[in-house]
């Protein structure tokens, strides 16, 4: 499964941290600590995979890749393919340039809770849910718009269908 | 959250983010942070603050969160917000109390309620945000709450919430397996839904039952291969696709599934022969996702029983993740190549100049999974160069955890493998100079064993060769700063045993380095405690030839310092050392006779020379001895004092009461090890009585001591015919008076011969020096040709020599065959126990155990030595403790199992959540009304918010 999903910009702040099994805040803080750590002393051109076994137990590993100024890293297990979740990690980034056109750092950090329900349209409960960015943004835009429409009318309108 | 682009935040919020990303310090940083969250406390407990308010200030909190703060005062009111009607609020809340709470929660049982409501929304998205909500919050206790509603929803319209219904009904299972064993079917039946997507949801939770109990979906085996088919036959929606590939997702985890359940299963595997061709046939590896999904059609055919074909093709593929530039591909073409290996060892070759360009490549990661394959081909023609490869690389990396991993790795290579000695020697010395306080204690005394048994032929030549090789360069490596203590241990052990045996260094040389060494390390107690007793066997080798021995003036002040120390251990080396030097050389030449470590010592367990004592007694009107285990309930001296022995497993916490020993169990075995819960694993024994002895200053004795005593207990344990008229433990101190000091150090070295026979036989492979010129030709050459043949002959012999000769040599552990185990006598296995154990405990990595195995040989040996392991007293205990905390689990689950079937058996939704809420009704009251009395104005829906509990 997959444990956790971390966001973070080049200078080690998290921007969004979410793991699967829950971690007590100063475990997070740790971990992002380590995982940073681990990414600054990687050079360039090598491969995007680490093996994280001394922070997370045997046979975990992550994926991470760095987007402008964003490093998205995402930590799983033995029973995940490294190269598809290189894909999912596409996938999530997609979505979110779509979702925010041409997505930058400073929409994350504002926008974070908007992040999250992108995240829990693909990933949901450390398995991976939904890979086509296109169903995700849709299911979004469905979120965004009932919740407007629920700023007006109060109560919510019942049968409501269609996607 | 409507606001797409823009950023929708009110100003205070875009100035909090604006000047923390401008602090110049943590501090500064921090200084904000907490000024934010005392606005934050008192705006959220404001009760005239708007609601659409709330909203911005709970972000405002969970954004505190991740900078690592704590915001647990405002827990409440996320748990508030998820009450809410407005949508916008009510996610805001889930999502804060899905990032804030543990499943543990005390605030959980407020959400509980709110959860279940949602479940059975008209709107399908409240549904799927309980939904996701139920997968983070809900726990082993609570789950038979919303149990039935999720199950519901698997029949939900809306594909989204049966998927995700799916998802959560994983979850319940992996939280609690027993609450959701009843509902398994409904994975099984979600294979045939309509959607796509949610048969691929069911395949996550199959996937995990399956890696469990491959056995019971061995009929699936046809469904999932038709599945693969249709989705690889592109019959798919459109929409699945993902970089022209159909559904890969799905594909790859169907192929991890058919490589569990093709595993090891003739039939099986042929039923997937064709589907995993063709898949193979037609990936695009062009695309990344289409070498993901080739990728696993790899590792699927090295699960499956062997087919040529596909391997071919497998073997094909990874030399074009080999060639490729991506570190990506190669990280995966090593990777699949280190799993094709054990099936067809030959295709290595092909790869060597790959393989070694990867091993010099600059990324840690793809170099590491490298040595991963190198450990898994080393062979005795090519241990030299993956050895001193790796250590090369243990000595330049900081990383405390691989620096274990691959000193362990170097360990297990070279004792299994070892050329000459010498060559194991160096190595070791290596191993020790740059990571010796990482690697197990056995090793060292593997070592010293080695180095005190020596070939174990009738020429003692090439014995004192490596003797005095062993000391010379110990003298060369003791004077450099910062060596680790258990090489200093082994250091000084080795200088007292063979420092002056060949002339070649005077007895003032060598005791005054040791007490360079004991005064450089004053304040490691076991260092001084080696030091001193080196010492003492070098003053009475001098005493015991005659010659004249001249006390060096920092000797004598180390001595005094030691009588006066707090450490009674090394008070009594000091004073034993004081008595030593006063006696004549008869006298010292019994007390510590001249490279005598190899001597077996005849313990005369039944103490035969008392008997006389013993019956003059009794005629006197003593009673009778009883055996220990005859008595009972009396807590008697000699039963506390093996306790006393033991002691570390009395500061764990016990589950049961202590068992009166029974009587008709083996007749000597203390109670202490009769009863199953007080066993400790052997190793940590040193470490934990360090804590527990009851004179704090004893403590290094441990080490050397308390192993030696031990391992007189296993074996009167391993030999249940063995009667004894006295506890053991006396016994064997009272004999082995004599040799006391000496044994101390050699830990565990009764059974010296042992030995022989592994060393023997690894001399053999020797004569064949793999060509150095080239890196390649030395890892590779002759590997195809001769290496299959000639690891077979070698394994032969040695597996032989052990049948006949030994039955327990640590360090052949490894080429150790069942038939082997079998044919000893089990006294012997135990008698043993405690050496061979830990040599073959680091040497059988659990990584490799779970990675699969080299060859079939290594296979046969895992299982050996878990065999042996587990008929060790400490490797019971480790399962006692298991089956203990499966006990009280179970307790646990059968009692939401219990209430679970009531929920099934066809009471009203209603009903099942008032019989398992109902314990906490009073209190999730209470909570309400707090809630209400910190400030909530009561919406409209709040007095109905318990309605369902009330019923």
């Amino acid at each position: 499964m997959i444990r956790g999903v971390i966001i973070m910009n080049d200078q080690g702040k998290p921007r969004l941290i979410r793991f699967y099994e829950f971690q007590p805040v100063e475990k997070q803080q740790e971990l992002v600590r380590s995982i940073y750590k681990i990414l600054c002393s990687r050079a360039e051109n090598v491969s995007n995979f680490v093996k994280v076994d001394s922070l997370f137990g045997p046979d975990v590993r992550l994926v991470y890749k760095t987007f402008a100024t964003l490093y998205f890293v995402f930590i799983f297990d033995n029973s995940e393919n490294e190269l598809a979740m290189l894909d999912l990690m596409q996938v999530f980034v997609e979505t979110l340039d779509k979702c925010f056109s041409n997505v930058c750092e400073l929409d994350i950090v504002f926008n974070f809770n908007k992040v999250h329900t992108i995240l829990d349209e693909i990933i949901l409960g450390g398995q991976v849910l939904e890979t086509s960015s296109s169903d995700v943004v849709m299911a979004v835009e469905d979120i965004s718009k009932l919740e407007k429409n629920s700023n007006s009318i109060i109560p919510s309108i019942p049968g409501w269908q269609g996607r | 959250m409507g606001s797409q682009g823009g950023f929708g935040q009110s100003k205070e919020f875009l100035d909090l983010v604006k000047s923390i990303g401008e602090a110049r310090s943590k501090a500064e940083e921090d200084r904000i942070v907490l000024r934010e969250i005392e606005t934050l406390k008192v705006r959220l407990n404001d009760p005239s603050t708007a609601k659409f308010k709330l909203k911005e200030y709970v972000i405002r909190l969970l954004y505190v969160e991740v900078l690592g703060h704590d915001a647990s005062f405002g827990y409440i009111h996320a748990v508030k917000m998820t009450h809410d009607e407005n949508l916008q609020l009510k996610r805001t809340g889930y999502l804060a109390v899905t990032l804030f709470l543990n499943e543990d929660h005390d605030l959980i049982i407020l959400i509980v309620n709110t959860i279940q409501k949602d479940l059975k929304s008209d709107n399908y998205l409240v549904v799927c945000a309980a939904l996701n909500a139920v997968c983070r919050l809900i726990n082993e206790e609570t789950i038979p709450a919303v149990l039935p509603q999720v199950v519901a929803l698997l029949g939900h319209q809306k594909e989204a919430v049966r998927k995700k219904a799916v998802m959560a009904l994983h979850r319940f299972y992996q939280k609690s397996p027993g609450s959701v064993s009843h509902l398994i079917s409904h994975f099984r039946k979600r294979l045939s839904d309509n959607d796509p997507g949610v048969m691929g949801a069911a395949l996550c939770p199959l996937f995990d039952l399956i890696m469990i109990d491959v056995n019971s979906y061995k009929d699936l085996v046809v469904s999932f291969v038709n599945i693969l088919k249709q989705v690889a036959e592109r019959r798919l929606p459109k929409s699945y696709d993902y970089h022209q590939m159909p559904a890969p997702f799905i594909q790859i985890k169907l192929l991890k599934i058919l490589a569990l359940l093709g595993n090891g299963d003739k039939k099986a595997s042929e039923q997937m022969y064709t589907i995993v061709g063709d898949i193979m046939r037609k990936c695009h590896s062009t695309s990344n996702i289409g070498n993901a999904v080739l990728y696993e059609c790899i590792c699927c055919v090295s699960s499956l029983h062997p087919n040529p074909n596909l391997l071919g093709a497998a073997a094909d593929a990874i030399s074009k993740f080999l060639k490729s530039d991506s570190h990506n591909l190669k990280y995966l073409g090593i990777d699949a190549l280190s799993r094709l290996i054990k099936i067809s060892p030959e295709i290595a070759e092909q790869h060597q100049l790959a393989v070694i360009d990867c091993l010099e490549d600059p990324d840690d990661t793809l170099k590491r999974k490298t040595f991963e394959l190198l450990y898994k081909m080393t062979k005795s023609s090519n241990v030299e160069v993956i050895v001193d490869r790796m250590i090369d690389y243990m000595i330049r990396i900081n990383d405390n955890h691989y620096k274990t991993e691959i000193a362990s790795r170097c360990v297990e290579l070279a004792e299994q493998f070892a050329p000459s000695n010498q060559w194991f020697i160096q190595t070791m010395n290596k191993v020790f100079e740059h990571a010796g306080d990482l690697v197990n204690t056995k090793v060292a005394h593997n070592l010293m064993r080695l180095i005190a048994e020596g070939f174990g032929e009738d020429d003692d030549t090439p014995d004192s060769q490596l003797r005095s090789s062993a000391v010379e360069s110990y003298l060369r490596i003791m004077g450099e700063p910062k060596l680790p203590s258990a090489f200093l241990q082994l250091i000084c052990w080795v200088l007292g045993e063979y420092g002056t045996a060949d002339g070649k260094y005077s007895a003032s040389y060598i005791t005054g380095k040791l007490c360079d060494v004991a005064e450089a390390h004053s304040n490691d107690d076991t260092i001084k405690a080696y030091a001193v007793t080196a010492l003492m066997k070098i003053y009475s080798f001098e005493i015991a030839t005659g010659r004249k021995v001249d006390i060096l003036p920092e000797c004598l002040s180390l001595v005094e310092e030691m009588l006066a120390s707090h450490s009674t251990d090394l008070r009594q080396r000091a004073y034993e050392l004081q008595a030593v030097l006063g006696l004549d050389a008869r006298a010292v030449e019994k007390i510590l006779p001249m490279d005598s470590t190899c001597e077996d010592i005849e313990v005369d367990k039944n103490l035969s020379f008392l008997h006389g004592y013993v019956q003059q007694a009794l005629e006197n009107g003593a009673q009778p001895y009883i055996p220990e285990s005859e008595r009972t309930g009396i807590s008697n001296v000699s039963n506390f004092k093996s306790q006393q022995d033991h002691e570390p497993s009395t500061h764990t916490l016990r589950f049961e009461a202590y068992e009166l020993p029974k009587p008709s169990l083996l007749p000597n075995i203390p109670p202490v090890l009769a009863s199953s819960t007080e066993l400790v694993p052997v190793p940590e024994l040193s470490s934990v009585a360090d804590i527990l002895q009851t004179a704090p200053s004893a403590s290094d004795a441990g080490s050397s001591e308390l192993k030696l005593r031990l391992d007189g207990v296993q074996r009167k344990w391993g030999r249940p015919a063995v009667s004894s008229v006295t506890p053991s433990t006396s016994s064997t101190n009272t004999v082995n008076v004599q040799n006391e000091a000496s044994q101390r150090d050699s830990a565990g070295r009764s059974n010296s011969k042992v030995r022989e026979a592994s060393y023997d036989s690894k001399k053999q492979p020797l004569e064949v020096p793999p060509e150095k010129q080239q890196l390649a030709a030395s890892l590779f050459g002759g590997a195809s040709k001769s290496e299959k043949r000639q690891s077979s002959i070698q394994k032969m012999p040695k597996s032989q020599n052990q049948a006949a000769e030994t039955s327990h040599v640590p360090k052949a552990a490894a080429s150790r065959t069942p038939t082997v185990k079998t044919s000893q006598p089990p006294p012997d296995l135990l008698d043993l126990s405690e050496p061979s154990v830990t040599s073959s405990g680091p040497s059988i990595d659990p990584f490799k155990q779970l990675e699969g195995l080299l060859d079939l040989t290594q296979d046969t040996t895992s299982e050996t030595a878990g065999g042996v392991s587990g008929t060790e007293g400490p490797e019971f205990s480790l399962f006692a403790d298991m089956s203990l905390s499966v006990q009280s689990d179970g307790a646990a689950n059968s009692i939401s199992n219990v209430s679970d079937r009531n929920g099934l058996g066809g009471t009203i939704i209603e009903n099942l959540v008032k019989s398992n809420k109902g314990p906490n009704l009073k209190e999730a009251l209470e909570r309400d009304a707090h809630v209400r009395q910190m400030g909530v104005t009561p919406s409209g829906q709040n007095p109905n918010l318990f309605k369902d509990l009330l019923g």
